[in-house]
């Protein structure tokens, strides 16, 4: 059951930082992931801050230079459905509206999509494993078919569960956070933590800082943005392969490539292996194989997870053979 | 004789046999309601909330239960400490296996009876302790702070490992708990007379129920007598089970659960935690509620478990097939629950085939026991046989469909005696299915598909099977009432557990007295006020009830027509009821209504009662089926996505046609779980518990997940040998056939076999690569 905790809802975000900076508090959003870690003891926080009523951090801005600014307490469905996220970068919407399931996306938060703790089974039952103070990450021996088969060095294995933050992290988003030492803002691509740095935090984020906006530099002319995720079942159901592509095409030619894994790391895995056999390339069929390769080169695979290998190549292969009929449509 | 064949829904019951009520009324030749597409009787209360579940009863004075389990797969409970719990807010009741209220009370799991709070725990989720306080909340905090001392012991729960010897040992007497074999002809003989003989492996996974209302009670005591409001299946189950625990006559005990959300199979007893609610409310003076949590349930509350089927089979060129070896192991989990039961009963009795062997191994492991889980052990079977007569066709360039017609048995070969069929319609389900379907169309258009060779490939593949069970049979009784203003109570021990059973015997008790169902007032699942049902299971309620209910309607009108004889000073055989009137043959304007017969007038009601008569002597009732799909596979991702599906279901006379259909519809839902998402996960090489136990990491199917377009074809043949009303059972060969043709459309897809269920994005890009390796 619920621990007990106390629950602050300012309308001011100097108060919510003020508040969450006293005590061990937990701060909420949509509710959609604390609740659960609450309950499974994940959290245990005594004191709730809501941020939800702070209604500056909600809904999608058009920046000066041509980029957007979405507020944090942006619903999934709300980045789905607004037209400037679909003109500019559709393939953050087709990543928001894959996002669990209707409900879930109705009253989950970009800032706690970006923030949410991993998914793996041990964690969220009772098993007290590495990453809940544990000595023992019982993934790596146990039952691992949704784990992480890159960047995990066989310390945690889980993979991180955020649909949205690879497109963000490819496409070179900004998040902009303020906390008690005042604000500062950090590259989605930097916000997750491997394991290899601190097995514990999901985060770089400081006790009570809170995230307040998600800038989104200006598409470059010729962006290509997609997002594909394989799942076991087409809705309520993360990613056991995932990608999210920004392709600067010239013509025919990819002339800068962010390729970023879901499903496949303990953070969003950026690809660089990828990334490098593509740029400079036209989408032939010998570059598409080369990059599919390229792509899983390095992974690690554990016993239960090798399909990730292929399913990672095949999945690349479908996606990058669609930017292709794209670019010529 | 209650049945031919011992059936799981009464095994372990006390069944009485009503009398047998001699000649059956004829058979319907035309109908007025019986079989129109009749909306639900109970629709509007189903639907605007208003009807009263078991987990909505609220009772003055009530208080929650929650039970502590015990965390490890395997342990011994050395030392419970109560003190803190018993101490916190709004406790008010505590029991553990020392209790003094616990002592000498028993538990049975099948045939084996242990001590309810048993202090050997064998699976993860064996009750260790209960507590009853004023909140839901305050009873799980109040469970969480008992402190156990256990010992924790080795435990095996691989069923594939669990016969070596090495293994840990779930009961004394060892982890091998039945071993049945059956055998007819001469295999060896069998397979020498073959042209082609093929042998392959199949594995299913435990599936898990996921009833949408939870397992659970609400218990109350009044004085020396207990009612037990029960989410359940079958009331008179509940009320047995709870009596011999509790050691009370069956009189002091009342089960009631008019409505209930489901079950499945894993609500046809009572748990444990029924008979812990009464004994909570009973310490603690209070009604008590007791509602599982879901990962309750998915550890203690049933299961379909897994199994490997080794088929060995021969055919001839012209299509004969000459033997069949089947060879199954499955884990009936650390308690018997029947681990393998009737997973065979296909190979045995669906196709002719002269020569049959089967060998079925029910194994022990330190994980919750089965239940019966919607056919049990048929869709398991039709996994491993309807692949591998898929596999024989291919081999002898034979059309699966026609190998399938080659083999319509008539006869039910595996019983004694090898005793026919009331009805096969097998072959109509084959011939129209295939017709509706568009099969041989739809194979070439789907090779013309493949042929452009891009990532997506289509598949068309089907299934057939018959169900063991669905002829229903006796015990039952049913009384119809009725009231002098004309209007109808119909009441009946069984329970509706969602399939409509209610909606129809209300069509088929109006179709007999002349009068619209809405006037009829039905009474149901209550052991005070109902008479004696099994329970809801084995799809065998409608063919159970009906023809009860069909009987006492017809027996209140032999009533009503001697009542009537008096009235209208004519002799009684000169009397025709005809519509809710009782007209004299010879004259028809001599007529009474049956409201103006004055001895109901007088007594205020009238009765009829019905039994349920024998089944045909030497004849057995089935259901048939085949199922059809269609789907395509993304061979780069792996995922599989469900164009159509196509349900031909042979179940004798369809009594409502909206209930008939949503069986189909919600069988072929279910099916495409069996087939694709849902398996249950153990930590099999740590720990050895659930590591799956909420709806995000159990896949169920979701809308998504289902094709648009699912289609129910009934045969509808006359078969009235099968009893009174014609009907057989259908909600369970629904489920049957579907996870086997969908591997058989996988196939043609793909070119691979897929033999281990349920086939993921992952298992199709995991064998993919292998053959591309390989
Ligand atoms: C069953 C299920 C399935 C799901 N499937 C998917 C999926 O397929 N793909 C996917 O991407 N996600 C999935 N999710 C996760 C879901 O998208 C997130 O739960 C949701 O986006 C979180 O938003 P929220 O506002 O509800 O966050 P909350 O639950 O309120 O918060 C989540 C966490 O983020 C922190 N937090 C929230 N907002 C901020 C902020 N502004 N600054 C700093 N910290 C913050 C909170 O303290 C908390 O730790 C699933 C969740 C569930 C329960
Ligand atoms: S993968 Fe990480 S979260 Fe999962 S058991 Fe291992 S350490 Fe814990």
């Amino acid at each position: 059951m619920l621990p007990k905790f106390s629950y602050i809802r300012p309308d001011k975000l100097d108060q919510a930082v003020a508040q969450i900076q006293a005590g061990n508090a937990a701060i909420h959003a949509g509710g959609t992931d604390l609740l659960g870690c609450l309950r499974e003891r994940i959290i245990k926080s005594e004191k709730i801050v809501s941020i939800s009523g702070l209604e500056k951090l909600r809904g999608v801005r058009e920046t000066v230079e041509g980029g957007l600014r979405i507020g944090a307490l942006t619903t999934i469905t709300g980045m789905a459905e607004d037209p400037l996220v679909r003109k500019k970068y559709p393939g953050l919407a087709m990543a928001a509206s894959e996002v669990a399931s209707p409900q879930l996306r109705n009253q989950g938060t970009l800032g706690g999509n970006l923030c949410q703790k991993p998914r793996c089974w041990y964690y969220r039952g009772e098993f007290h494993c590495l990453r809940k103070g544990g000595n023992q990450c019982y993934a790596i021996e146990g039952e691992n078919q949704f784990h992480a088969i890159f960047g995990h060095d066989n310390i945690c294995v889980i993979t991180h569960p955020s649909d949205t933050a690879p497109v963000l992290s490819a496409l070179g988003a900004k998040v902009q956070v303020i906390g008690p030492g005042g604000g500062r803002n950090i590259a989605v691509a930097d916000l997750h933590v491997p394991p290899r740095d601190d097995v514990r935090a999901e985060t770089v984020l400081d006790q009570g800082e809170i995230i307040t906006h998600v800038d989104i530099p200006p598409p470059p002319a010729g962006l290509y943005t997609s997002y594909r995720k394989v799942r076991a079942r087409r809705s309520w159901d993360f990613a056991l392969a995932g990608a999210a592509l920004a392709l600067v095409m010239d013509g025919d030619r990819v002339v800068r490539a962010s390729i970023v894994f879901s499903g496949a790391a303990p953070v969003p895995w950026r690809s660089r292996e990828a990334e490098q056999a593509l740029a400079g390339n036209t989408l032939s069929d010998d570059t598409i194989d080369k990059v599919c390769r390229a792509a899983t080169a390095g992974a690690k695979p554990l016993r239960e997870n090798r399909y990730k290998v292929p399913m990672f190549r095949g999945m690349l292969e479908e996606e990058l053979r669609k930017a292709r009929l794209q670019e010529k449509a | 004789m209650a049945t031919r064949d011992k059936i799981y829904y009464t095994e372990g019951l006390p069944v009485p046999e009503t009398p047998d009520l001699g000649t059956q009324p004829a058979f319907w030749k035309k109908t007025d309601l019986v079989g129109k597409p009749i909306p639900r009787v109970d629709a509007y209360e189903r639907v605007s909330g208003t009807a009263v579940y078991p987990s909505d009863i609220l009772l003055p004075n009530m208080i929650y239960a929650a039970i502590l389990r015990c965390p490890h797969p395997h342990a011994r409970v050395k030392k419970i400490d109560i003190a803190e719990a018993g101490k916190m807010p709004g406790v008010r009741a505590v029991i553990t296996g020392d209790s003094k209220e616990a002592k000498g009370v028993k538990w049975k799991y099948r045939d084996m009876e242990v001590p309810l709070f048993d202090s050997h725990c064998r699976f993860e989720g064996e009750v260790v302790a209960a507590v009853a306080a004023d909140s839901w909340y305050q009873a799980r905090d109040a469970a969480q702070a008992i402190k156990v001392d256990y010992e924790v012991l080795p435990f095996v729960v691989d069923y594939e490992r669990s016969l070596d010897v090495s293994v840990p040992r779930v009961q004394e007497k060892g982890n091998l708990l039945s071993e049945d074999t059956y055998s007819r002809g001469d295999v060896e003989k069998g397979f020498a007379e073959a042209d082609i003989v093929l042998e392959q492996t199949y594995h299913t996974q435990c599936e898990l129920h996921t009833p949408l209302e939870l397992h659970g009670c609400v218990a109350n005591w009044d004085g020396d007598r207990l009612t037990v409001w029960e989410s359940s299946q079958g009331v008179f189950a509940v009320q047995s089970r709870v009596a011999e625990a509790l050691n009370l006559p069956l009189s002091k005990v009342r089960a009631s659960g008019h409505y209930m959300g489901g079950g499945f199979g894993s609500k046809l007893w009572p748990g444990k935690y029924t008979v812990i609610s009464a004994m909570l409310a009973r310490k603690a003076a209070r009604p008590v509620k007791m509602l599982l949590s879901r990962e309750e349930t998915y550890l203690c509350a049933g299961n379909r478990p897994a199994g490997t089927m080794r088929i060995k089979a021969g055919v001839r060129k012209d299509g004969t097939i000459t033997a069949i070896d089947f060879d199954c192991i499955g884990p009936s989990g650390a308690y018997p629950a029947g681990g393998v039961q009737l997973v065979d009963w296909l190979a045995r009795d669906l196709y002719l085939c002269a020569n049959v062997r089967t060998r079925g191994r029910d194994v022990l492991i330190n994980a919750g026991p089965a239940r019966p889980f919607r056919a049990p052990g048929h869709p398991q079977g039709a996994w491993a046989l309807e692949q591998m007569i898929d596999e024989l066709a291919k081999a002898i360039d034979m059309d699966p469909v026609q190998l399938r017609l080659k083999n319509v048995p008539l006869k039910s070969q595996a019983r004694e005696g090898t005793p026919p069929y009331t009805s096969t319609g097998l072959r109509q389900c084959l011939e129209k299915g295939a017709e509706k379907f568009d099969w041989q169309a739809s194979l070439e258009r789907i090779r013309k598909f493949n042929e452009q060779n891009n990532h997506l490939r289509r598949g068309i593949g089907m299934g057939a099977c018959l169900w063991v069970a669905g002829g229903g049979g006796p015990p039952s009784t049913v009384v119809i009432k009725l009231f002098r203003d004309g209007s109808i109570n119909l009441n009946m021990g069984a329970s509706d557990i969602g399939t409509g059973t209610k909606t129809i015997m209300a069509q088929v008790a109006a179709e007999e007295l002349g009068v619209q169902p809405a006037i009829i007032q039905i009474e149901n699942a209550d052991t005070a006020t109902t008479q004696y049902a099994t329970p809801s299971g084995g799809s065998k309620t409608v063919p159970t009830e009906a023809p009860t209910v069909r009987n006492a309607a017809i027996a209140l009108k032999q009533e009503l027509l001697a009542a009537a004889a008096e009235d209208m000073e004519v002799p009684e055989d000169e009397l025709e009821y005809i519509g809710d009137e009782i007209i004299w043959s010879r004259d028809a304007a001599k007529r009474l209504r049956i409201t103006e017969v004055s001895r109901l007038k007088k007594r205020g009601v009238m009765i009829g009662t019905g039994y349920r008569g024998p089944n045909p002597a030497d004849k057995v009732v089935n259901p048939f089926a085949a199922h059809f799909c269609e789907l395509e596979v993304n061979i780069l991702s792996g995922e599989i996505n469900i164009i159509r599906f196509l349900g031909v279901h042979d179940s004798g006379r369809v009594m409502n046609r909206m209930t008939f259909d949503n069986q189909v519809y919600g069988g072929i839902v279910m099916g495409i779980g069996f087939g694709l998402t849902e398996s249950r996960q153990l930590d099999e090489r740590q720990t050895g518990r659930l590591c799956n136990k909420n709806w995000h990491d159990y896949k169920l199917p979701t809308a998504m997940d289902v094709p648009l377009e699912i289609t129910s074809l009934p045969i509808e043949l006359d078969d009235p040998e099968s009893n009174n009303t014609g009907a057989k059972g259908l909600g369970e060969p629904v489920t049957i056939p579907t996870a086997a043709a969908i591997a058989n459309a996988l196939c043609m897809a793909t070119g691979v076999r897929f033999t281990r269920a349920p086939v993921s994005p992952m298992e199709v890009v995991r064998k993919l690569s292998e053959r591309k390796e390989g």
